[in-house]
């Protein structure tokens, strides 16, 4: 006989997994009152998701006024500085695509409720990820977030581009993991664990010497798979194509809150997991920061579409993030610059992109399109507007008092600070790259400022925004401009370190 | 009260614009005679805080920083709010202040196509806080954020109501410009990480302007001190502009609207200059002192240019901005000599050069109005149908060939002559030819300014103009907008030690590498 | 046997798969494709769980079959979707975003 007496269920500490736990409950609370008022719960759905998102936000802040660093199962799931900032991040994301989405979705033809549910869903798999420490979390993380992710994107089921942009999506998407996988499979097979920490001390170690093979394969698939995930060039080819295909509520959703979620995973997997092969890891990182910044710059240059622009920027973006990694293991102090830099860059980077979506979204209700010509004259017929997205603008380009140029300011200050010449390149290459990257923007901004509007575009009375999109405005407005301003306020949430 | 000034004033001073544009944002767009009273209100309420601070002032002590303000910004990456004015920002502080209003008087009845005074006047109020903050800021990070404050709205300035090739010169000047602070921004940095202590050897790890101004580069090798040079010696030089980087200016200036080129001419052009004598030469001597018999070339090479670019320019305000181009080539040769002298000379070169530079591009602009052309061969005998402009254009250029008595003389002549003996360490023979060139460069200014005015001024108007009705001589808004330039071109002219006085000691601090 | 046969034999499916998916243009093909790679990721997972006498490998194992069959299913539900709304599941076909 078993004594079954004898199990002892692993101690949990439910203050810890408070976060996911209230998402999990208001979530399937969702599908409840979805399943029980049919259609009536079409009208309180958004509410709800929106009052689920505020609701998990208050253990997270509970969590970080007590401030301790909580582990569960061994160190696989551990709540820290970075994982609280994270989730306070992606929540307030996803909070404003919701208040995107309501009119949207409610106009459109979509199902309403089970829209809510997945984003509910894929911002629980959000959460779990930035305390996932263990390759098995991070795999199911991962996954929870994909999933939702690919039917929100083909969430428009008439329409052929919505439908061509979630196969797409999807079928890269289950490559990238598949691929991903298989580096894990082969780490596992190095270490003999699926802990990060036990990662990083086998694969470094002098027996390893032998199979460093194995480990360098195992790390590049890694960092491929997670490539795909923040769309890094050249593994970005399936963003420009979901982002314009999508709903664009869900496309501002993927290019902030799910390439995030692809930077916390590298993020823990690079500073807990491959922290001391620094000589594997940095060079692939290098390449792969220097060609995206170039690469997304580039192509964003000849873009027609704005959305297809904010993708190519995205790519971009992913590469100056990607930045400090490259150089994060030359010392521990180091090592908390680029951490709190890329941190302090996904935390800008979600207030400005999301603004410009939500900017997108008000000005493609009375243009139907997102086309760049479609914006020649925005300034004559709707100003409020024209200057929100000159600020959203011009803060991704980083230029002051806008968000955006603190965030680059420290990605450069972390490449610079160790002093080695691959730094000091890389940091050129960010340097040049802004004033590349200005050119897209800037004409942008001076199409809406300086052309007279189109004949196609009714341009004589002002644009209907609806209230909740005017929320959002406002509030990712305010955080680029306080950003920008007072970075310290930023700074000092973004202050974190993860050794 | 004075304890008032002392914490708050500077702040004050560089907020209210801003604050007034805040609340002209608040008020519905229609209601243009509130938007003109709030932008007027904000920008004299900066300067009679302004004022009042020149009035407290410590003259005597124009030397070392005074209203310095030092609070906590940016602490994770050791930048501070530190603001702080001393005798060479004071001059620049009150051109601006002064400038701003005068421009938002002028825009009373003159708010150019295609209209909306809302967003024209508080671009305006931004720009004021971007150029306020640029002058007080001490520290390089703060300064940066303020030097590009400046951008956007200048950008929109041209871009929206600029003439028929607004978008090609917004657009340039707005990448040549971020082009430089790009690297000016590297060249921050670098000083960041590699100043260090001159006493312990221990990295400084700051950007307080006092403080790398007093290490005065210790711990930078001079190699390593010309690259950093180089770096500002860009984002500066594209700002001034200095000879190679000078193209953005005259489309910009071509293109803007009136007010837009009188403060693009009057202020922002300061920014680059003002930054090579507070930032780039006392923070990186060894830089400075290799580098500057290049910049003494590219000066005059500016001078020359210039000129002869003047003399075959058609248009009057491009003819202005080429001319521009040579005066600020004057301003950049005193510098260039690294001398108590010849950097008093390029301080007092840009405040006048502000005053009578903005004044012509008040006087293109208003005769623009009138002509609705700038083509030099399609005007003439301004003197007959306006008179009283006529006169004006012929004593604002009289000012600006450097007629001795106004203001114009006491920027040029001293930054010539301080080339005859420049500082230790620089090549004495080539700023000798320097000083021969520049002083060449005056004759040309003096022939261009005169053909300028024989052909508008004088003669007989042209037919197609002949009895126009619209010719009005100046208008009282007019007269208000430039009577305290014109005062400013006088009493400069006359009693240049008011703003030397304020100057030199301020300088000799700057230069206390350079005077031993 | 050694632990390099089962290594091999996962190699050899990766790539067979890696291949599956960068030639085909069938939506149905390029998943099945998938499928391979994730089989040889469970032979890898688990010969090295045996390996290392550690159950990770095989409870790993087992979580990449069950999301795998939830990703299989959203992945046909999409192809189904396109299938009836353009009557086909080449990929190629799908043009209407350029890139």
């Amino acid at each position: 006989m078993i004594d079954l007496l004898a199990f002892a269920r692993p101690p949990i500490d439910w203050h810890a997994a408070a976060p996911e736990l209230t998402l999990l409950a208001c979530g399937a609370l969702l599908t409840l009152v979805d399943i029980v008022w049919l259609e009536r719960a079409k009208a309180v759905s958004a509410t709800l998701a929106s009052f689920s998102l505020l609701a998990a936000m208050v253990p997270v802040v509970t969590l970080a006024v007590d401030g301790t660093d909580r582990a569960m199962f061994g160190g696989a799931y551990t709540v820290d500085d970075f994982s609280l900032v994270m989730k306070a991040v992606f929540l307030l994301t996803a909070y404003v695509v919701v208040l995107l989405s309501t009119d949207y979705i409610a106009k459109g033809d979509f199902w309403e409720s089970e829209y809510y549910q997945m984003l509910l869903s894929a911002v629980l798999g959000m959460l779990v990820m930035t305390s996932a420490r263990d390759l098995v979390t991070i795999f199911i993380a991962l996954e929870l977030l994909s999933i939702p992710a690919y039917l929100m994107a083909t969430w428009h089921k008439v329409d052929l581009r919505s439908n061509e942009a979630g196969l797409k999506y999807y079928l890269m998407g289950v490559f990238a993991s598949a691929v991903l996988l298989y580096g894990m499979s082969l780490l596992y097979g190095v270490s003999g664990s699926t802990m990060l920490s036990d990662i990083n001390a086998t694969i470094s170690n002098s027996q390893a010497e032998g199979l460093l093979a194995v480990v360098v394969l195992g790390l590049i698939f890694v960092v491929v798979g997670f490539g795909f995930k923040v769309s890094a060039f050249p593994f970005h080819m399936w963003a420009p194509d979901a982002y314009e295909g999508a709903p664009t509520p869900v496309t501002a959703f993927l290019s902030v809150a799910s390439k995030a979620a692809g930077f916390v995973a590298l993020l823990s997997l690079v500073f807990v997991g491959f922290w001391d092969r620094s000589d594997v890891y940095q060079p692939l990182l290098w390449l792969l920061s220097a060609a995206s910044m170039t690469g997304g710059n580039l192509m964003a240059l000849r873009q027609t579409n704005a959305v297809r622009m904010l993708a190519y920027s995205g790519v971009a973006q992913a590469g100056y993030m990607l930045a400090p990694l490259a150089v994060a293991g030359e010392s521990s102090a180091t090592a908390d610059d680029a951490l709190s830099s890329v941190v302090t860059y996904l935390a800008i980077y979600a207030a400005m992109n999301l603004g410009a979506f939500a900017v997108i979204i008000a000005v493609a209700r009375r243009t139907s399109s997102a086309e760049i010509d479609s914006y020649k004259g925005l300034f004559r017929y709707a100003p409020v507007l024209t200057v929100a997205m000159t600020v959203f603008l011009m803060a991704l380009a980083g230029i002051p008092p806008f968000g955006g140029w603190f965030a680059k300011f420290e990605i450069v200050l972390a490449l610079l600070s160790p002093g080695t010449a691959w730094g000091v390149v890389l940091g050129g290459v960010v340097g040049l790259n802004s004033v590349i990257a200005l050119y897209y923007y800037a004409r942008i901004a001076s199409y809406m400022w300086v052309e007279a509007p189109p004949d196609n575009v009714q341009s004589s009375s002002p644009i209907k925004v609806p209230a909740s999109v005017s929320a959002a405005l406002i509030l990712t407005g305010l955080v680029t401009l306080a950003f920008g301003i007072v970075p310290q306020w930023v700074g000092h949430f973004t202050d974190v370190s993860l050794l | 009260m004075t304890d008032f000034l002392t914490d708050w004033g500077l702040t004050l001073v560089t907020f209210a614009p801003l604050l007034g544009a805040l609340i002209m944002m608040t008020v519905p767009a229609g209601k243009t005679h509130t938007h003109r009273l709030v932008a007027l209100f904000a920008s004299l309420a900066a300067l009679v805080v302004g004022a009042l601070l020149l009035v407290d002032f410590n003259y005597g002590d124009a030397g070392i920083l005074q209203y310095v303000v030092d609070r906590s910004w940016i602490d994770v990456i050791n930048s501070r709010y530190i603001l702080g004015i001393d005798g060479i920002s004071l001059p620049l502080l009150a051109l601006t202040l002064v400038v701003v209003p005068l421009c938002v008087v002028y825009s009373w009845d003159h708010i150019p196509h295609p209209g909306n005074p809302k967003a024209f006047l508080s671009l305006i109020l931004i720009l004021e806080t971007g150029m306020i903050g640029t002058f007080v800021a001490q520290d390089l990070i703060l300064f940066f954020v303020f030097f590009e404050v400046v951008l956007l709205p200048m950008f929109f300035m041209i871009g929206v109501w600029g003439g028929e090739n607004r978008r090609y010169a917004s657009i340039k000047f707005f990448l040549f410009t971020l082009f430089g602070s790009a690297l000016m921004l590297l060249s921050f940095l670098a000083l960041y990480f590699l100043s260090s202590d001159p006493i312990t050897g221990d990295p400084l790890r700051t950007f307080d302007m006092r403080v790398l101004s007093d290490v005065a580069g210790a711990g930078i090798l001079g190699v390593t001190q010309v690259w950093i040079f180089a770096g500002m010696f860009i984002g500066f030089g594209v700002k001034v502009p200095m000879f190679p980087f000078h193209t953005w200016l005259p489309d910009a200036h071509t293109e803007a609207p009136t007010v837009g080129s009188v403060i693009l001419a009057a202020v922002l052009l300061k920014l680059g200059t003002y930054g090579f004598v507070r930032i780039a030469v006392p923070m990186l001597p060894e830089g400075a002192e290799v580098w500057m018999p290049w910049i003494g070339l590219l000066a005059v090479i500016g001078i020359i240019y210039g000129a002869l670019g003047c003399l075959a320019q058609t248009d009057m305000k491009r003819l202005i901005a080429f001319s521009s181009v040579a005066h600020m080539g004057f301003v950049m040769l005193g510098v260039a000599t690294l001398t108590d002298f010849g950097v008093n000379a390029a301080i007092f070169g840009m405040v006048a050069h502000g005053i009578i530079t903005g004044m012509l591009f008040f006087l293109a602009g208003s005769v623009k109005e009138r002509y609705h052309t700038l083509e030099i061969k399609r005007l003439g005998g301004l003197l007959v149908q306006a008179p009283r402009m006529g006169w004006l254009l012929g004593f604002v250029s009289m000012a600006s060939l450097g007629l001795p008595g106004l203001a114009g003389f006491w920027g040029e002549f001293p930054a010539i002559l301080s080339a005859y003996s420049p500082a230790d360490g620089l090549p004495v023979g080539v700023f000798r030819v320097y000083m021969v060139v520049a002083a060449v460069g005056t004759v040309l200014a003096a022939g261009y300014l005169l053909w300028l005015l024989q052909r508008t001024a004088m003669g007989s108007p042209k037919p197609e103009f002949a009895d126009n009705d619209e010719i009005v001589d100046v208008t009282p808004t007019e007269w208000i907008a430039w009577l305290p330039l014109l005062i400013g071109i006088v009493l400069f002219g006359v009693m240049p030690g008011l703003i030397f006085r304020v100057t030199d000691p301020a300088v000799l601090t700057v230069l206390t590498e350079f005077l031993g | 046997m050694l632990l390099n046969s089962f290594l091999l034999l996962a190699g050899l499916l990766f790539c067979i798969g890696v291949y599956g998916v960068l030639v085909r243009r069938n939506g149905i093909m390029v998943l099945m494709s998938v499928e391979l790679i994730l089989n040889s990721v469970n032979i890898n997972l688990v010969a090295f769980g045996a390996f290392h006498g550690d159950v990770g490998g095989e409870v790993f194992a087992l979580f990449v079959i069950a999301v795998a069959a939830a990703e299989v299913g959203i992945g046909l539900a999409i192809v189904l979707l396109m299938y009836r709304n353009r009557l086909t599941t080449d990929f190629a076909e799908a043009d209407m975003l350029k890139g």
